[in-house]
């Protein structure tokens, strides 16, 4: 009996090898230092597992199979860089993605990747102290965030207040990096199209009630509020904010974009409501990165930062496929051949895959369309990208305006004048 | 093999940097009986103090002196000591509980002054070092790791020895006389509560020192570094090590950190590939398991304190 099932199994290993994309001893190691012990950080965590298993359902990268090394930062930024040192040590990964705060991906950037010579890619840091350091040449080109800049949202959500005609308004921020850099940026853009910022109001994490700071900014009567938090304090402050009547004229940030947002603070009260995101082009062909999370987790993809984390993921791995050697800074190097302006537009389903693939394989190079968009990355590792404008429905979010790049640069520009 | 070699490296050079932490917090609760809960403030004036007063002044930074490494070390480590001087002063009459709610609540206002002032701190966004000293010269980061790692082991060395001298001094003699009795030590014609001031300061100076050796080593810092998670570390690697031990203290850093990070290394290694999202959260519950099983099986700590008269006289054995 042991021997026919040992048989048995043998043979049928043997009938299902050639069926394998990849030969089974052959793997790449992708090193992922994200916090999947925080409640926002796992489903950030799990998208980059699903675009990981994506790209090894397409064949993996140089015919091998993908294994990502995923370890917790605890956003505790030496465990985050204790973990990043194990795995370029000890697990020799050439790639890191991560990490999701500024505080942890800085010092592994500073401490780890650049001294090692290894990619790191990031879906969510925000800091404009990242730009800065590429700007003195000390990220070595091995730095790049699918996070569009803080300035490319901030001109969207100007946009968007300057259209529906509010002449004044407060703002909430989240009191981190992120948070500070949007809010600024969004006051400075409104003060230059004459709106008047009557009270800028930072919100701290954790606190049990945000009483203190809605009666403040309730103070000034203000037409409208721009909301630039995470769904957690967005709620309780949002909450506070109608409960008290404050007005419904709000303009949130990409980060509200969730259905948790929608459902805690009542969809009735968000019927005035208007967000703001970095937008997927609109090319009819693309099966939308909705669409792949939907089949592998079902459920709408809400919450911030997984567009970006499935973006992150699959340029590394296509900038690996692209790379002649599997080495850090090659594979960096390679990352403009993944996202070359006048490549082949590639949305990275599993066709997609297969056919940058055989692409890059070839030499050529492609566009890669993918979560958050057209993804181009300048001299610094920085991105930009489409905007629009959305909404909440009864059934999910809906997409109102689209912005293209160009409009979102020409009144950048505009502004400066 | 060099890969090992040089992670060992990092990881020891992190475990010393915050056994320095943790002697200035055994000087404080193991000698003296004082409950700091704000290590991370005075850790944290270290690390912003050696970048202000290392690093250049940046575009929009009211600060930045540009000093010479040790200078900005030194400066670093003064800032921690003035902070601890006016918080002792305000605090160190306070007693146990009543000193640890008002130092923990000291470190949140520290915190919040990184993340708000930030025309002096950077902000939310963090401030960036300076070049680390020397790493131009020797030009390969892997020795440059394990000099910084000698570099530090030295400072460490010092640190130990100051302290050991400290604790068998007629001066360590009185710290735990006021830990154990206060009245009895006032009634013999001492002043705890100058004492007290002096032990708080030294300690709090000793955190500055660590938080400035963490700074330079990452190059940058960020009120993420400085939030009240890192007390707790620090304490539970004093609580493990054996309070009033200094080497307890040191072993105890080594010991729980290797526990904390090592925890997720181990799990990624074994864990199959479906749990790997969950890895974090059974690591959190390990690092608890580890802290609370050494205090049920070593309640006073693995190497627990040992009772010295004075240097002349033989040791005593602790009941």
């Amino acid at each position: 009996m042991k021997a026919l099932i040992f048989g048995l199994t043998a043979i049928s290993l043997v009938a299902l090898a050639p069926g394998l994309s990849y030969s089974a001893d052959c793997t790449t190691k992708v090193g992922a230092v994200l916090p999947t012990s925080v409640d926002w950080g796992r489903p950030i965590a799990a998208t980059a597992r699903m675009a990981v298993d994506l790209y090894n359902k397409a064949g993996g990268v140089k015919g091998c199979k993908v294994e990502l090394i995923l370890r917790d930062t605890q956003v505790d930024p030496k465990v985050g860089v204790d973990a990043a040192k194990a795995l370029v040590d000890l697990d020799k990964v050439p790639v890191l993605i991560g990490a999701v705060s500024s505080g942890v991906s800085m010092p592994i950037l500073t401490s780890v990747s650049v001294p090692s010579n290894v990619m790191q890619i990031s879906c969510c840091s925000s800091s404009t102290v990242f730009t800065g350091l590429a700007k003195d040449g000390k990220t070595k080109g091995l730095w790049f965030r699918t996070f569009t800049t803080s300035r490319n949202h901030a001109a969207v959500a100007a946009k968007i207040i300057k259209a529906k005609g509010y002449n004044n308004l407060v703002i909430f921020y989240k009191n981190d990096d992120w948070g500070q850099d949007i809010g600024k940026l969004v006051k400075a853009d409104l003060e230059a199209l004459g709106v008047t910022v009557k009270a800028s109001i930072a919100i701290n994490d954790g606190q049990p009630s945000y009483r203190a700071e809605v009666v403040e900014a309730l103070k000034s009567n203000p037409e409208a509020a721009y909301v630039a938090l995470y769904p957690k304090e967005g709620i309780a402050t949002m909450r506070e904010w109608i409960s008290l009547g404050g007005t419904q004229n709000l303009v949130v940030a990409n980060s509200l974009r969730s259905e948790e947002f929608r459902d805690s603070v009542g969809i009735k009260y968000l019927g005035k409501m208007v967000g703001h995101d970095s937008a997927a082009p609109r090319t009819a062909a693309a099966a939308s990165f909705t669409a792949l999370y939907k089949e592998a987790f079902k459920k709408e993809p809400s919450g911030p930062g997984l567009p970006n984390i499935f973006d992150a993921v699959m340029i590394a791995l296509l900038a690996m496929e692209a790379s002649p050697t599997l080495s850090g800074d090659v594979i960096a190097r390679s990352v403009s051949k993944v996202t070359d302006p006048n490549g082949t537009p590639i949305f990275p389903d599993e066709a997609g895959i297969k056919q940058a693939s055989a692409l890059l394989s070839q030499g050529k190079t492609i566009r890669y369309q993918g979560g958050t968009g057209a993804v181009t990355f300048d001299q610094y590792g920085d991105v930009s990208a489409p905007g629009l404008s959305w909404n909440f429905s009864e059934k999910g979010i809906v997409e109102l305006d689209y912005i293209t790049s160009e409009d979102i640069n020409e009144f950048i520009n505009s502004l400066k004048k | 093999m060099i890969g090992i070699v040089s992670y060992l490296v990092f990881f020891l050079t992190m475990g010393f940097v915050l056994s320095i932490a943790v002697l200035g917090l055994n000087l404080q609760w193991g000698y003296t009986g004082l409950f700091n809960g704000g290590v991370a403030a005075f850790f944290g004036a270290g690390a912003y103090g050696v970048i202000l007063f290392g690093g250049s002044n940046k575009a929009g930074q009211l600060i930045g002196f540009g000093l010479p490494y040790p200078f900005a070390v030194a400066g670093a480590v003064l800032l921690a000591g003035l902070l601890a001087w006016i918080v002792g002063l305000i605090t160190t009459h306070l007693r146990h509980d009543y000193l640890a709610i008002a130092t923990f609540g000291v470190a949140i206002a520290v915190e919040n002054f990184a993340r708000n002032a930030e025309p002096i701190t950077g902000g939310a966004k963090g401030l960036r070092g300076f070049e680390r000293p020397f790493e131009t010269v020797i030009n390969d980061p892997f020795w440059f790791n394990l000099a910084y790692l000698i570099f530090v082991f030295v400072v460490l060395i010092i640190v130990y020895n100051i302290l050991e001298n400290i604790g068998q001094s007629p001066f360590g003699r009185l710290l735990r006389a006021i830990r154990e009795d206060e009245v009895a030590a006032q009634s013999l014609g001492k002043s705890p509560a100058r004492v007290r001031l002096q032990a708080f300061i030294f300690g709090s100076m000793i955190m500055g020192l660590s938080g400035a050796l963490y700074a330079t080593f990452y190059a940058f810092i960020s009120p993420q570094d400085i939030v009240p998670i890192l007390t707790f570390q620090i304490w539970s690697m004093l609580i493990v090590g054996g309070s009033g031990n200094n080497k307890g203290a040191v072993f105890g850093t080594l010991i729980v950190w290797a526990g904390w990070v090592g925890s997720g290394w181990v799990l990624t290694q074994f864990a199959p590939v479906e749990m790997q999202l969950y890895i974090g959260t059974i690591q959190f519950i390990m690092i608890g398991l580890i802290i609370v099983l050494t205090l049920l099986i070593r309640p006073k700590g693995l190497l627990p304190e040992k009772l010295i008269i004075s240097r002349s006289v033989a040791r005593v054995k602790p009941e």
